[in-house]
């Protein structure tokens, strides 16, 4: 993996004109890293604050630990533990939704990108129109179609129609009519390997990181699905998100109705945000390595 | 509204004939009710089963209640959810229906909301699907129970006679003020409507930056202050809604609004934002709010938290010479589902809630059932915290609100919120922004499918 | 073979991508089961708030569109130009870490950030004379608010997707632009820039696609500021209402076919442009 260092051409002398380009392409960088990362490190700081420190104190002050427990037990303590739930549900869809994804979908691309149908440019376009469809205005004939066999309520309501993910298979037809040459399969194929083989043994190693990629759009779509849960799974079996609006009913600034009788403070509901994305953002701190090294594969393939 | 729901129905058939698919032919048996009473509840019930256990939707304010219920009644079998309480513009009570009427189950069996006008859509029958909310003084409740409720505390829940939901909680417009600051600037507590706008003149030349009020919120600028100024400008009769703004109780409330809002006795800043517990927690003179400001705003740790002994409630206020009438924010209802299949327990469960001691105990504002509202007055006025007559006060706001305004099926806090907030916050009067903002209720109502006037 | 491959995936698409779709075209086109031609539609346009939403969606659309794809391509060629292998892959990694944040909690997140009252960025706001958070998310305002919520969780991704094609790019083309004599800003414009189209039209429908769904967001915000966004700002969420508050499917499902049929207008034009469909 020498092509990094190769890649940027070395730089000749100390000509102005480059060196003001490069302080400012410097300065363009940094303020966006400013403009992503200072939400971010509110958010975390937040939830070790108490409602005033965080009205009132420096925005990126330290609260203490001790705080940070006493918001955790009133979140945790919302309706005897109900955060436990929803995150169960939300892993329990997630997870479910992206096996069956991955099973279908990168079959799917594959087939898509190397091989020939007579199917394969109305699945494809067919493919692209749905991707396109706003998914919000799918969700009720979504719904009818679901409750007409009595799914309504139960995990598989939303797992499978999370399972259903047409961006998948376009990332993976994309990586595939990208970065794999069909002469590569076809001398396997010369080899004397079957349809099956090929795609096993072939062209399955060098879909490891689109398979990476597609499982992780799967991943965060589902988890962060927030319409069709919404109105799929009632109550208790919410996942977070739907969740995270309950919680937001009950910040007294966000609903005066729920003020006086049981509230969550806005250091709370910070905390509970946190909470709620933190498998993806774990996922997400670990995996990036492995993203772009999955998307930059293609220009090392040899 | 019934031919949609039969257009629905009917559609929904004619696309599982056109799929074709085998799974899409399954039964959609909604109780397809005909308009005939076969109960001895005055609606047509699905089958009976007393050890069928019913679900109950609450908020979480109200959980610890349902859970006392589960308590006190082991044998009972009962599921409890907790859902958003339907909170503000949230619709999520009427959504969730409207997706069981269509799935042809799924029904809750108790519904708490926080609205108050969901019955303009709960009640309405439909060909095919039953309207949602149950009649309740067809037999399923004796009228000795239901008239033991506060005077008028139902008739947002009574349509031509037949009540759909029980109240849980009534919010009458009083007048707070604090008597601390008013003895210390040697002013009395206004009683008229004039008297507030005359102290406030006074208040801002004696005293700037003390207040008397906000207009931030929806629900204040519309219902404490045009519902509390009888002003007719969201009533309903029959199928047809009217907005005047040209009545003299408006043109005069909106005086009002713009006068202090010039002299900055009245504010913009939301009542539960940070800000206004920052700038106003010692500078609050006095202020026109519901009943439940009590536990929400002043003996509250995160909002005002005032001392004991220092706010009081004053009877509302109302224009010299006029009626004494006021205005109400909210109180939530309990509705029971007409597709459950166990009235005993449903029926068990809401005079728990309604009556019963742990109702009191666990009321967090004043409840709308006499007794139970005797019981809590008498406990809140002997721990002390309030000044003054506050029973007295209440009482007299509960039995005292205006009935003229109407409960659609949309709020007034929808258009308040969408033209008025933000135009006050763009340094605009009421007075600039009141044709756009009628424009915007008429629309709605329009929308919703009212007659407008 | 390539049916084999394909059936799982055939069969989700049917159940969840063409029968609703067929569906919502069906009701779009009937009332009370019959056929209504174009009444629905005419319905939904006569509506005072369709106008103001189309408006709404369009403007964020435009705004949020232009400045995706400029600032994203710009960030991806300034990283991958950059040469210590720790800063670029660092950048990298905090221009991509809000993805993690996406739908209710981003929003819950910006909820904080834009209020003035507890803002990190409380100096900002108040020097662009936002002293409420009414006044932030005022509607003139939300145009740019959604572009700020929805650029800061998704462009992260995509400036680690461009860095990726970027890579791909092979080291001889941009060596014998190098030897041309050609500065970063040229070898930019006429070489990397060209070979990023396919990634660039891919991200314009991505980002479209998703744009027209506009729901959530104002959704939460509208919920959060209690109104004053209001529950009719985009079209999706106009649907919504249709269907769910006014009981009204067909009205619906007609606005969804409108959102439909534009969205997929601009699509074309990105995938003829694009190149999308060549295979190489």
């Amino acid at each position: 993996m020498s092509a990094t260092e190769l890649r940027t051409p070395a730089v000749s002398g100390f000509a102005p004109g480059r060196w003001i380009g490069r302080v400012t392409a410097f300065l363009i960088a940094g303020v966006f890293v400013l403009f992503f990362v200072i939400p971010i490190l509110w958010l975390l700081l937040a939830g070790t604050k108490t409602d005033r420190q965080l009205l009132l104190g420096n925005p990126f002050s330290f609260g203490s630990l001790g705080t940070i427990v006493d918001n955790w037990n009133a979140l945790a303590g919302f309706q005897q533990g109900v955060i436990w739930t929803w995150l169960g549900n939300s892993a329990v869809y997630s997870i479910a939704a992206l096996a069956i994804t991955l099973v279908v979908s990168i079959p799917a691309g594959y087939a898509l990108a190397l091989t020939d149908f007579r199917l394969r440019r109305p699945l494809l376009i067919v493919t692209l129109v749905v991707m396109l469809i706003p998914n919000t205005a799918l969700v009720l004939p979504v719904f009818l179609e679901v409750s007409s066999v009595h799914l309504v309520g139960t995990p598989l309501a939303v797992i499978l129609p999370f399972s259903f993910f047409p961006f998948g298979v376009y990332l993976t037809f994309i990586y595939f009519s990208t970065s794999v040459s069909r002469d590569l399969l076809d001398a396997a194929r010369i080899d004397g390997a079957g349809e099956l083989r090929v795609f096993a043994q072939v062209a399955m190693p060098l879909a490891v990181p689109v398979i990476a990629l597609v499982g992780f759009f799967n991943f965060t779509s589902n988890w962060n699905n927030y319409f069709l849960p919404f109105v799929m799974e009632p109550g208790p079996k919410s996942p977070v998100q739907v969740g995270l609006a309950e919680l937001l009913s009950n910040v007294a600034l966000f609903n005066p109705t729920s003020a006086g009788s049981v509230t969550i403070q806005l250091p709370v509901l910070a905390l509970a945000t946190l909470v709620s994305v933190a498998p993806v953002l774990v996922i997400f701190l670990f995996s990036q390595r492995f993203l772009v090294s999955g998307m930059t594969a293609g220009g090392t393939k040899e | 509204m019934a031919s949609q729901h039969r257009r629905i129905k009917r559609t929904l058939a004619a696309t599982a004939a056109v799929a074709a698919l085998a799974i899409l032919t399954a039964c959609s048996s909604a109780g397809t009710g005909s308009a005939a009473n076969d109960s001895k509840y005055g609606f047509t019930t699905a089958k009976q089963d007393s050890k069928s256990a019913i679900t109950v939707w609450v908020d979480a304010a109200r959980e610890p209640l349902a859970k006392a219920f589960v308590a006190a009644n082991p044998d009972t079998p009962i599921k409890i959810q907790t859902y958003d309480g339907n909170a503000g513009g949230s619709d999520s009570f009427k959504t969730k229906m409207a997706l069981f009427d269509q799935s042809g189950s799924g029904w809750p069996d108790v519904v708490f909301s926080t609205q108050t006008n969901d019955t303009s859509w709960a009640a309405k029958s439909a060909n095919g699907t039953q309207a949602f909310a149950a009649p309740l003084n067809k037999g399923l409740f004796p009228a000795s129970f239901l008239n033991g409720f506060t005077a008028g505390a139902e008739s947002p829940m009574t349509v031509n006679g037949t009540v759909y939901g029980l109240r849980n909680d009534l919010a009458p417009v009083v007048l707070w003020y604090n008597k601390k600051l008013l003895d210390q600037f040697g002013y009395t507590a206004p009683t008229t409507w004039q008297e507030y706008e005359a102290l406030s003149d006074k208040l801002a030349a004696d005293h700037p930056g003390y207040i008397l009020g906000s207009v931030g919120d929806a629900f204040t600028g519309t219902y404490v202050y045009y519902w509390g100024a009888q002003a007719p400008i969201f009533q309903l009769k029959g199928n047809t809604f009217s907005s005047d703004f040209t009545d003299k109780h408006t043109t005069a409330m909106t005086d009002l609004i713009d006068h202090m809002l010039a002299n900055k006795t009245l504010v913009q800043d939301s009542l539960f934002s940070a800000d206004f517990v920052k700038k106003y927690a010692s500078k609050l003179v006095a202020i026109p709010g519901p009943a439940w400001y009590a536990g929400a705003l002043f003996q509250n740790a995160q909002s005002l938290n005032n001392p004991a002994g220092e706010i009081g409630a004053a009877n509302p206020l109302y224009w010299d010479g006029d009626a004494k009438v006021t205005g109400n924010v909210g109180g939530g209802v309990w509705y029971a589902s007409s597709h459950s299949a166990n009235y005993a327990a449903v029926k068990k469960f809401l005079t728990f809630v309604i009556s019963s001691p742990d109702a009191a105990k666990l009321a967090s504002g004043l409840p709308a059932y006499s007794s139970t509202a005797d019981t809590w007055l008498t406990a809140q006025t002997s721990s002390g915290y309030f000044t003054g007559d506050f029973k007295g006060a209440i009482s007299t706001a509960a039995s005292s609100v205006w009935k003229g305004w109407g409960f659609p099926s949309f709020s007034p806090e929808t258009a308040y919120a969408k033209v008025v907030v933000p135009g006050l916050a763009a340094g605009k009067t009421i007075a600039d922004l009141s044709p756009a903002w009628q424009a915007e209720m008429k629309n709605e109502a329009q929308v919703q499918g009212y007659t407008v006037k | 073979m390539g049916y084999a491959f394909s059936s799982g995936y055939g069969l989700l698409l049917v159940l969840f991508g063409v029968l609703p779709t067929l569906y919502a075209i069906y009701l779009a086109f009937t009332k009370n089961g019959a056929f209504a031609g174009l009444e629905n539609f005419t319905h939904v346009f006569a509506d005072y708030r369709f106008l103001p939403a189309v408006e709404h969606v369009a403007l964020y659309l435009f705004i949020w569109l232009i400045l995706l794809v400029v600032v994203v391509v710009i960030l991806a060629l300034i990283v991958h130009g950059l040469r210590r292998r720790w800063l670029s892959a660092s950048v990298r990694f905090l221009y991509y870490i809000p993805g993690a944040l996406a739908g209710a909690s981003s929003v819950m997140l910006w909820l904080f950030v834009l209020d003035p009252e507890v803002s990190p960025v409380s100096g900002i706001l108040r020097g662009l004379g936002l002293s409420s958070f009414v006044q932030t998310v005022s509607v003139q305002n939300l145009p740019v608010v959604f572009t700020v919520i929805a650029f800061w969780t998704g462009a992260g991704g995509w400036i680690v997707i461009m860095y990726g094609a970027l890579n791909n790019i092979s080291l001889e083309v941009m060596e014998a632009a190098r030897i041309d004599g050609a500065g970063p800003i040229k070898t930019a414009w006429f070489i990397q820039i060209p070979l990023l189209r396919k990634w660039i039209s891919y991200m314009g429908i991505m980002s479209l696609a998703a744009g027209t769904q506009l729901f959530v967001e104002p959704r939460v915000l509208s919920q959060a500021s209690r109104g004053v966004v209001p529950p009719d700002y985009s079209l999706n969420q106009l649907a919504y209402l249709y269907a769910f508050n006014q009981g009204d499917f067909n009205g619906s499902a007609a606005i969804s076919l409108v959102l439909l049929v534009v969205a997929l207008g601009l699509a074309a034009f990105f995938v003829f442009r694009g190149g999308l469909f060549e295979r190489d």
